[in-house]
């Protein structure tokens, strides 16, 4: 072989051969220096900041540096987190989460979010991890601090043990799995550290949001005392997680005497009525065809940012420059660069948006969960971040209860009728 | 060629190999970031409160003036309405998007937002407790733009003969309001700008609302004109203005009013004499401001 090698090579022209051979180890070399170098040696791992929301505020890179200094101040970093004592974090909590995947001395598993949580909802929790583009729905971006299924009222945090069932039991309909076989301090780790990200990306907001209300003397730069960073902006958030154990829904226990057949018939008409009214999005056949062109508020965020910049661009198109004084020309020249820039931002950091479906009720798959007091939740507060409203105020308790008995039975229904109904559907829209 | 394919291999790898290209962010300056922190965890040395605004005067004034149009009116632009088509766009009534209100004759401009910043002092301690009334007629909002004061009632109303729901963004408020019937809320806290309202079972409805603690906010009326009362007399007081249709950041509306040093974060300042009625006149809005 190697001698049939030697002879095959020795035939070889050699005035050609060493060229191209230079030519193709050097592009090789190029090759093999970016697989290598490329995508490594690690970088210590950082936070990104949220430059949809740097764009929209059209902060100044200044201004990113500065949110970027003082969100590190006040949370660390991915390998180092710090929690504050007016957080309410545990931080040993957040130590078992954060860092590298590794284990301790006595051999416990550390560095858990990275190891279960990051390649979908991303090192800064903002939902754009590697794999978020290929699920549907997209991973939660905990950096608004949104959180849909919980006890609490609709404005309110989630509550420890909200999350926490979450993580144990996954959400069924959806890429998010159970970590059932985690145990409860680990799982108590995550979800603390979720709360972390959580408080640390509404803080980073509300930060950029600042710039826009300081006063002109301030000259742009956001106060750097305790005063401001943690007495008004951190406070705030942190109060939100601190009384959600006190925010839970009052649920009325479902009277035990009741006649479920003549329940279900009240929730069917309070379904299809006008008080209810939840037939004009989950559809008269209650398969959730009722509404399909609406967005969530995460995807309508990005949804509506994207018009501002296509009604700015179309604008500046039209926009002459011919008899622009030297200011108004430096000022056309920065909403030209701040449209690239947003563009490549929404390119990069944000995923297509998608519409939100209305929930199938005839599948039997609860995303918050299918006891009847889940159900229950979600009628009387709504879906925070979804387009689902509110009932209470409006229906009370015991009407509720009918409604969540009529769609616990939809799954069951006899559906000869759904091709009529579904007909209906049609001439209604 | 081999050189050539090696080349797209090199490229294809760089492009590609680590995901979607984005844009580079400045990192935090770790040795300010240590030096914040420092300050964080020490406790809290008092005295170093933002700025209140120090009562310069006495006695109540107005302000005053009218927005107007200056250049060629768009044309309402059509809403898409797929949905409840009997009531919505009932005898074949078309939807329009009535951000953009022109009076044709004066050229008013409705919906322009004007509110103090910050003031020292509030006339009436507590907010008038009769409700402000929110309604819905047609798949339309009947106020484009609604201004109340924090704890005043908002009764909003459905005088449909269908269902609609009232999602207000940055509040707590996202319910379903029944056939004729009408459901008060309650602002709690303040807004910085004002939040859009929608039905999400009409996406096409969008209105505005904005909540402000001392009340001293007030909207362009049809014919273009404002006024706020009571305002603390005899100190300089900020003013913000915000137009639903603005191409600026955040919507405000940054004039070129040199006397009130009106800038392009849409605020201007005036003082205000004791029981005078400060008149801004006329103050023209460029079409170009609003996209048109």
């Amino acid at each position: 072989m190697t001698k049939a090698m030697s002879k095959h090579t020795s035939t070889q022209p050699v005035s050609v051969r060493p060229v191209l051979s230079l030519h193709v180890a050097a592009s090789l070399g190029l090759l093999v220096t970016v697989l290598a170098v490329g995508c490594g040696p690690t970088p210590a791992a950082s936070f990104r900041t949220n430059m949809v929301m740097a764009a929209k505020q059209r902060l100044t890179t200044d201004q990113e540096r500065q949110v970027a200094t003082i969100v590190e101040a006040m949370f660390g970093t991915p390998d180092e987190p710090v929690a504050l004592p007016e957080t309410g974090l545990d931080e040993a909590k957040l130590l078992l989460a954060a860092g590298p995947v590794r284990s301790d001395i006595v051999g416990r598993k550390n560095g858990l979010y990275r190891e279960h949580c990051v390649h979908c909802h991303g090192i800064t929790g903002d939902g754009l991890g590697p794999t978020a583009a290929f699920l549907n729905p997209y991973p939660r971006d905990y950096r608004p601090g949104v959180f849909k299924f919980k006890s609490t009222e609709r404005a309110d945090k989630p509550t420890h043990a909200d999350l926490k069932r979450i993580l144990h039991n996954g959400i069924v309909g959806t890429s998010m799995p159970s970590f059932a076989l985690l145990g409860d301090a680990q799982v108590d780790a995550l979800v603390e550290y979720v709360k972390y990200l959580s408080m640390r990306g509404e803080t980073e907001i509300k930060l950029m949001q600042a710039y826009f209300e300081l006063d002109d003397d301030a000259q742009g730069k956001l106060p750097e005392t305790r005063e401001f960073l943690v007495d008004e902006v951190l406070a705030g958030v942190a109060e939100k997680w601190k009384s959600a154990a006190d925010a839970a829904i009052p649920v009325p226990e479902m009277p035990a005497d009741i006649d479920l057949a003549a329940s279900i018939a009240k929730g069917k008409e309070l379904f299809h009525g006008d008080k209810a009214n939840c037939v004009k999005c989950h559809g008269v056949t209650a398969l959730g065809d009722g509404q399909a062109n609406d967005y969530d508020d995460w995807n309508k965020a990005i949804v509506d940012f994207g018009r501002e910049i296509a009604g700015s661009r179309e604008q500046a198109a039209k926009t002459s420059t011919a008899e622009m004084s030297p200011d108004e020309l430096a000022e056309h020249k920065a909403t030209l660069a701040w449209l690239e820039k947003s563009r490549q931002v929404l390119d990069g950091d944000s995923l297509r948006p998608r519409t939100i479906p209305p929930r199938n009720l005839r599948q039997a798959v609860y995303r918050g969960g299918r006891r009847p007091l889940d159900l229950y939740y979600r009628i009387h507060a709504g879906i925070h971040g979804a387009p689902m409203p509110a009932a209470k105020g409006t229906i009370p308790p015991e009407e509720i209860w009918h409604i969540v008995n009529y769609i616990r039975s939809l799954p069951y229904e006899f559906d000869g009728e759904l091709g009529a109904d579904r007909s209906m559907v049609a001439s209604g829209r | 060629m081999r050189l050539a394919a090696s080349s797209v291999a090199f490229v294809a790898v760089a492009s590609v190999g680590c995901g979607k290209p984005r844009v580079a962010t400045p990192g935090p300056d770790r040795q300010a970031s240590t030096a914040i922190r420092d300050k964080l965890v020490t406790a809290s040395t008092g005295g170093g409160e933002a700025a209140a605004v120090v009562s310069t005067g006495s006695g109540w004034g107005a302000l005053k003036g009218r927005f107007v149009f200056v250049g060629a009116v768009p044309a309402d632009r059509p809403l898409v309405v797929d949905k409840d088509t009997e009531v919505c766009t009932k005898g074949g009534k078309k939807l329009l998007d009535r951000s953009l209100r022109v009076d044709p004759s004066t050229k008013g401009l409705a919906d322009v937002v004007v509110f103090a910043r910050k003031t020292s002092r509030v006339k009436d301690a507590s907010p008038p407790s009769e409700p402000v009334v929110f309604d819905q007629k047609e798949c339309e909002f009947l106020s484009q733009v609604l201004a109340a004061r924090v704890g005043r009632p908002i009764a909003v109303k459905n005088s449909d003969p269908i269902g609609h729901n009232t999602n207000i963004a940055g509040t707590a408020f996202n319910q379903i309001i029944e056939v004729g019937k009408t459901v008060s809320y309650v602002p709690t806290g303040e807004m910085g700008m004002p939040q859009s309202v929608t039905c999400n079972i009409h996406p096409w409805m969008k209105a505005y609302m904005i909540f402000r603690k001392d009340g001293y906010v007030a909207v362009s009326g049809g014919d273009g004109s404002f006024t706020i009362p009571d305002l603390p007399a005899g100190e300089t007081i900020e003013f913000q203005a915000w137009h639903p249709r603005s191409m600026a950041a955040n919507q405000v509306l940054g004039l070129d009013v040199p006397s009130v040093k009106w800038n392009a974060k849409g605020r201007f300042q005036v003082k205000i004499d004791p029981d005078g009625t400060m008149d801004l006149g006329t103050i023209e809005v460029p079409a170009a401001l609003l996209g048109g």
